[in-house]
């Protein structure tokens, strides 16, 4: 790594600490806005000794600056706090056993993405206009207008319920339970880069630079791999990193159909139950990851085209 | 053109091996099912809890889901069998004093903690003032309200007051190693029955003490019931196995229960499809119409009132809210909307009650398939009909379905109805109580904590938590505190039933309008269905569960 890159690589890290706080703040705010009570989570009134004792018990009793304060001083100090609703469970908790299995599931769904989607997309522009360029096209359009949650619901009817080929209804426990989500998942993602990867080679095979190297009688070969490829792999990879992101903090749904223990369930209930400390500590860590996603791509950008580097150095 | 054709090849061989990757596999786990006959020799069930239970500690467990779990890995002292009556079961007899204030209980003298340790009174003791102590904050903590001294304890500040004094005098003690007495604050006649509820279990303090609030993973928890927590895979899997060693042990069938957590109600009916699961705890009402022929849909009765509330504030004339009351057609909501063959309610306490027949009022205002022309009549005696009428749900499936029905029947009196939908803590902070100005009508229903009458009447006083309808009648809450102290059960129905004719009958107040008494829907494998049971306050006794060949 350069000198240059590597203090580029210093600032933005540096950076991300006021984002991260300015997280912190929002939603700790927009929390306290909706209405709602954390300790009544059924029609049954709770006696009002009852949410005293739950409200000290949770300093929730303390001014809201107290706690805010409280609180930022929890995330700097990897403490994110008790749940509210699930009263034996810690945030620290929730994260380290259910994340893990988010970022699988995201992982996998990206890796399939872009195993199956570049080389289609690419497959696709060698061939415009032709029946493969045609049928990848098809296949990409559905992929990416279908939502997920019709997708997951059908692959369980037919592939499970209807034609029984060895994958159960739901879980994350050995491969087989892991390829029907990790598939819906990552259709729509695949289906995007396929039509990305196909968009940016058409246009960079007109650029006058591939001409040249036309002209000058290089091997076909050597201009798609060399110069076409790698330059329209540049807005893939700045796409890549939004997604790798959204993949991993945006698998709710596939999880709640799935009944994946991720992260992603936890947090849906985690709001619908108002669970302040729960919604908080994964907001808070969805961010970073979504934060160093973005960081990565920003690195990659810079080794691929070293014009961005020079730009920011 | 060769380098062209090369790289083709390179995509397509990486295009068909994701899809070979992705698109093969296989498996062979076919399961065969076949009802009758005598004991299968592998007595395994999989059950579908349906969510992640909130908490395994009976202290502080406040739903169905936990209930269902401790029910089976601890002894209660009290069970209760299918018409509700209480039985025996940690506690071998019970006592009560003449003016019904003083309850003594004997404990089996075989009681053992899977440690080794014996179960003792003193347990007891110690686990219910941890329940009510304010440093505990458990939602259930009012269960022991009707004991003496426990609400004051509860309400105790441990920064300002003395809490520990009032500790000591909660009214409950235990005499020696196996009597346990209870001083109530009056007769309080259900008290035995409300000893059925997961609250009233006792925990193990040297554990509770050493793990905290860990003490109930699976490496740590130590239980007294007839099976053993072996697995406690957050938000995924619970697994029970049989403990060996529990008191009646030859009395179990099942060697070990997998339970799984599907939320998705689909899912969860495709998985008892695919043969994963033996027990599904709920079927989704869009599925039950498909699935209510098969063999393996059963029914059950359940302690429960689905209902509607009225802010009589608003809607202020009883000859309105009477009208609407006889516009709902219920027939055609549970034959065509829920399906679950749900009753249609004809007074607020369900079926099923001890009691139903002399506490129910039957209500001519609340008549099956709704009485348009005469609830016509009524509307047109109405001096200041309030005529646009907002009803707010909450954002649960199933709700918006039936609101649409109501609103075509209400329709008919010449009301407008506006549908309001919030997400379920929203809507709870809406209705209150007090509910807000804005709210004419609002949806609920309320599920039996124990088998009295008195759960259901309660909600109406005029300083209940739960009367969200701004109904006051100074008549009812007189009857209320007279039936909490009268132990004789005939004379205790008839002051209920005069609380449901004050709410329904001749002269309805109608504050509320009772929809229909739920019931629970299951899919179980026919191996399993003689002896699978769940009794209508939603309790599932393991114990008895046997696989049949």
């Amino acid at each position: 790594m350069s000198g240059s890159l590597l203090a580029y690589v210093v600032r933005r890290l540096v950076w991300t600490i006021p984002v991260v706080l300015l997280v912190i703040f929002l939603t700790f705010v927009l929390m306290r806005q909706i209405e709602g009570n954390p300790f009544r989570t059924s029609e049954r009134a709770v006696p009002e000794s009852i949410q005293r004792n739950l409200e000290r018990k949770y300093g929730l009793n303390d001014p809201w600056y107290v706690q805010y304060a409280m609180y930022t001083k929890g995330v700097l100090t990897f403490d994110l706090g008790p749940s509210l609703v699930l009263r034996q469970r810690t945030v620290n908790e929730i994260v380290k056993e259910h994340f893990p299995r988010s970022l699988e599931l995201g992982g996998l769904a990206f890796l399939f993405a872009a195993v199956f989607g570049i080389p289609l997309g690419i497959l696709a522009a060698l061939r415009p206009n032709s029946w493969l360029d045609y049928g990848a096209m098809f296949f990409s359009n559905v992929g990416f207008a279908v939502p997920s949650f019709l997708i997951a619901t059908l692959f369980i009817y037919y592939f499970v319920v209807q034609w029984d080929v060895g994958f159960p209804t739901s879980g994350w426990t050995n491969w087989e339970s892991k390829v029907l989500p990790v598939v819906a998942l990552g259709l729509a993602p695949a289906a995007y880069f396929a039509r990305l990867v196909r968009g940016t080679m058409l246009e960079t095979a007109q650029q006058d630079y591939i001409r040249t190297a036309q002209a000058k009688g290089l091997r076909r070969r050597r201009i798609v791999g060399l110069h076409v490829l790698r330059n329209s792999l540049i807005p893939v990879v700045t796409a890549a990193g939004p997604l790798l992101g959204y993949l991993i903090t945006g698998s709710f749904v596939i999880e709640e159909i799935f009944a994946i223990p991720g992260i992603g369930r936890y947090y849906v209930t985690a709001v619908t139950a108002r669970d302040y400390s729960v919604v908080m500590g994964l907001t808070v860590l969805l961010s970073v990851i979504v934060i160093l996603a973005n960081l990565v791509v920003d690195i990659l950008y810079a080794v691929l085209d070293p014009r961005t580097r020079e730009a920011r150095a | 053109m060769r380098f062209k054709r090369t790289w083709l090849w390179v995509a397509v061989l990486t295009v068909g091996l994701s899809l070979f990757a992705f698109g093969c596999g296989g498996g062979d786990d076919d399961e065969g099912d076949d009802g009758g006959g005598g004991a299968a020799a592998e007595q395994v069930i999989t059950v579908n809890w349906g969510t992640e239970p909130p908490s395994l500690d009976p202290g502080l467990a406040s739903d169905t889901t936990s209930a269902a779990i401790i029910f089976n890995i601890m002894d209660p002292l009290i069970t209760l069998d299918d018409e509700l009556n209480a039985v025996e079961n940690a506690a071998e007899s019970w006592e009560v004093s003449e003016d019904g204030k003083t309850v003594t209980l004997t404990l089996r003298d075989d009681l053992e903690w899977t440690t080794g340790d014996p179960v003792t009174a003193e347990d007891y003791e110690w686990s219910w003032k941890r329940t009510v102590s304010p440093e505990l904050g458990a939602d259930y903590a009012y269960q022991f309200f009707g004991i003496v001294g426990a609400a004051e304890y509860n309400e105790c500040d441990p920064a300002k007051g003395d809490c520990e004094a009032l500790r000591e005098e909660m009214g409950v003690e235990a005499v020696d190693e196996r009597t346990l007495r209870i001083t109530l604050t009056s007769a309080q006649p259900w008290f035995i029955q409300q000893l059925a509820h997961t609250s009233f279990i006792a925990v193990h303090r040297p554990t509770v003490e050493q793990f905290g609030e860990n003490w109930t993973e699976p490496a740590n928890i130590v239980t007294n019931g007839p099976f053993k927590l072996d697995t406690w895979e957050h938000n995924s899997r619970i697994d029970l196995v049989k403990w060996e060693d529990w008191r009646n042990a030859d009395e179990v069938s099942l060697t070990r229960v997998n339970g799984r957590m599907i939320t998705d109600g689909t899912t969860a009916v495709q998985a008892y499809e695919a043969g994963e699961i033996d027990v599904n705890l709920d079927v989704p009402p869009e599925e039950i119409a498909r699935l209510k022929d098969t063999e393996d849909y059963q029914q059950y009765p359940y302690l429960g009132t689905y209902y509607y509330g009225l802010n009589v504030k608003n809607i202020t004339d009883p000859l309105q809210r009477r009208a609407m009351a006889m516009a709902i057609d219920r027939r055609t909501i549970i034959d065509n909307i829920t399906q679950a063959d749900e009753v249609p309610a004809t007074g607020f306490t369900p079926a099923g009650m001890p009691g139903f027949d002399s506490i129910n009022p039957a209500s001519e205002f609340l008549p099956e398939s709704g009485d348009i022309e005469a609830a016509k009549e009524l509307m047109s005696q109405v001096q200041n009909p309030k005529t646009e009428i907002n009803l707010l749900l909450n954002d649960a499936p199933g709700h918006r379905e039936i609101a649409v029905a109501v609103q075509a029947n209400w329709q008919e009196l010449g009301l407008k109805v506006n549908i309001r939908q919030q997400e379920w803590a929203q809507f709870l902070e809406a209705i209150g109580p007090p509910p807000g100005n804005d709210i004419d009508a609002f949806r609920l229903g309320w599920i039996a904590d124990w088998p009295d009458a008195m759960n259901f009447l309660e909600l109406w006083t005029s300083d209940s938590g739960n009367n969200s309808t701004n109904f006051a009648n100074e008549e009812y809450d007189q009857l209320v505190e007279e039936a909490r102290a009268t132990p004789d059960e005939a004379e205790r129905y008839e002051l209920y039933a005069q609380m449901e004719a004050i709410m329904f009958g001749e002269n309805a107040e109608m504050p509320l309008i009772p929809i229909y008494f739920y019931t629970a829907t299951h899919l179980e494998r026919p191996s399993i269905q003689e002896t699978f049971n769940i009794n209508p306050t939603s309790q599932i006794d393991l114990r008895p569960v046997e696989v049949r060949e």
